[in-house]
């Protein structure tokens, strides 16, 4: 089993950081071979190019080696794994870019018919987990918006055509928690990834 | 009366029907009056990528990030915010949500008070967010996929602004599909919302 962990935050020492270590080490506990994508450490580009955008329609969407390692890897992986920290209710840039340059025609689905309709591909993934950490309180993330969890679950279980598991683990009011309730937190993602089979 | 507009375009190439939905716009704010400032994230080569510097103070000042300063002007100088995009992924593209993640900075479009749980608004000379979305999935897939990009901009966006700031999401969708009457329909409403701002 292989689980493809994808971490985005600028902070090597970032409380993310040891949300995705804990994540890995539960993980290869569970027997789970694992790669961990640590995006602005790669110095993964912000934003899909003009030349991106223009091929995006061809049969040969990609034209990038690290893109087209990526997309070689989430077609044959069981589980993705999102670790990262919510601004705006969502993904920081560089984890929605990875998606607009990774999820192309041809990976995560394809447009078949004189109708384009829409076909998943994904149907590999038996795991969609986001782990990730809000500055707000629960209530205001559901009274405001919730939408990196939305564009995960939804859009990313469309696309395994409801044949993955969704998992979402989550620590709210961040800037206000004390040491040991992260410690807490820390605990539970490796108890939950080690519980994956 | 006569507003201040901050267009925001987020487009790789001005030769799109997102450049075509930019022109119509322009003009549309011109013929009413409006006084109007464009940004072209793509044309200028905004890095949507928060840095670790920045993220690691972004509790601190404005002025201690004057790499950004120009960015904050325009935020502190709009009373209305005009975003030009094509929906990627249910949402913004990549490099208007890094604008997001790094332009909407503590002290300008935001304060979090000491002990407050959750951010106070700081934009409040921000009196209406008009998007100008294109959708390359019909409205029902839209739907489903849970609208996680018109959340992000009427509810996350908007509760940093004017407490009674407006919002708007003038949308065309399965943009493949649609007759070129309809396009032009859509691009004479564009401009038709402008003027009226």
């Amino acid at each position: 089993m292989h689980a493809t962990v994808l971490l985005a935050h600028p902070d090597p020492d970032s409380f993310a950081h040891a949300l995705a270590n804990r994540a890995v080490i539960g993980l290869r506990t569970a027997g789970w071979t694992v790669d961990l994508i640590d995006l602005d450490a790669i110095d993964y580009p912000g934003a899909a190019t003009p030349d991106e955008w223009r091929a995006y329609p061809t049969a040969e969407p990609i034209l990038d080696d690290v893109v087209r390692r990526h997309a070689d890897l989430i077609r044959h992986t069981d589980a993705l794994v999102f670790v990262y920290p919510t601004w705006w209710s969502s993904v920081p840039a560089v984890l929605k870019s990875w998606m607009e340059r990774t999820l192309v025609p041809g990976v995560a689905f394809t447009l078949e018919g004189p109708k384009n309709r829409l076909v998943p591909q994904l149907t590999n993934l038996r795991y969609v987990v986001g782990i990730t950490t809000y500055g707000s309180p629960w209530w205001y993330v559901k009274l405001v918006n919730d939408a990196g969890r939305r564009t995960i679950s939804r859009t990313l279980g469309l696309l395994a055509r409801g044949h993955a598991s969704r998992r979402w683990l989550a620590l709210y009011s961040l800037d206000s928690r004390s040491t040991q309730s992260r410690q807490k937190f820390l605990d539970r993602v490796e108890r939950d990834m080690a519980a994956l089979r | 009366m006569s507003r201040r507009v901050l267009l925001v375009f987020a487009h790789p190439s001005r030769d799109s029907l997102n450049g075509a939905v930019l022109e119509h716009a322009i003009t549309g704010l011109d013929r009413g009056g409006h006084e109007v400032r464009i940004r072209d994230l793509y044309a200028e080569n905004f890095s949507p990528r928060l840095t670790c510097a920045e993220k690691r103070g972004h509790l601190d000042a404005p002025e201690t990030k004057p790499q950004l300063a120009d960015d904050f002007a325009d935020l502190r100088w709009c009373d209305v915010i005009v975003l030009v995009h094509p929906t990627w992924w249910g949402g913004q593209p990549a490099i208007l949500k890094g604008w997001f993640d790094r332009v909407w900075a503590s002290g300008v479009a935001w304060t979090l008070p000491d002990g407050a749980s959750h951010i106070r608004p700081g934009l409040t000379n921000v009196r209406r967010i008009v998007t100008l979305a294109t959708h390359g999935s019909p409205w029902r897939v839209n739907a489903v996929q849970g609208v996680p990009g018109r959340r992000i901009a009427n509810r996350a966006m908007r509760a940093v602004c004017h407490p009674l700031c407006r919002t708007s999401w003038v949308a065309l969708y399965a943009v493949d599909r649609v007759t070129d009457s309809r396009r032009r329909r859509f691009l004479r409403r564009v401009e038709r919302r402008m003027t009226r701002l």
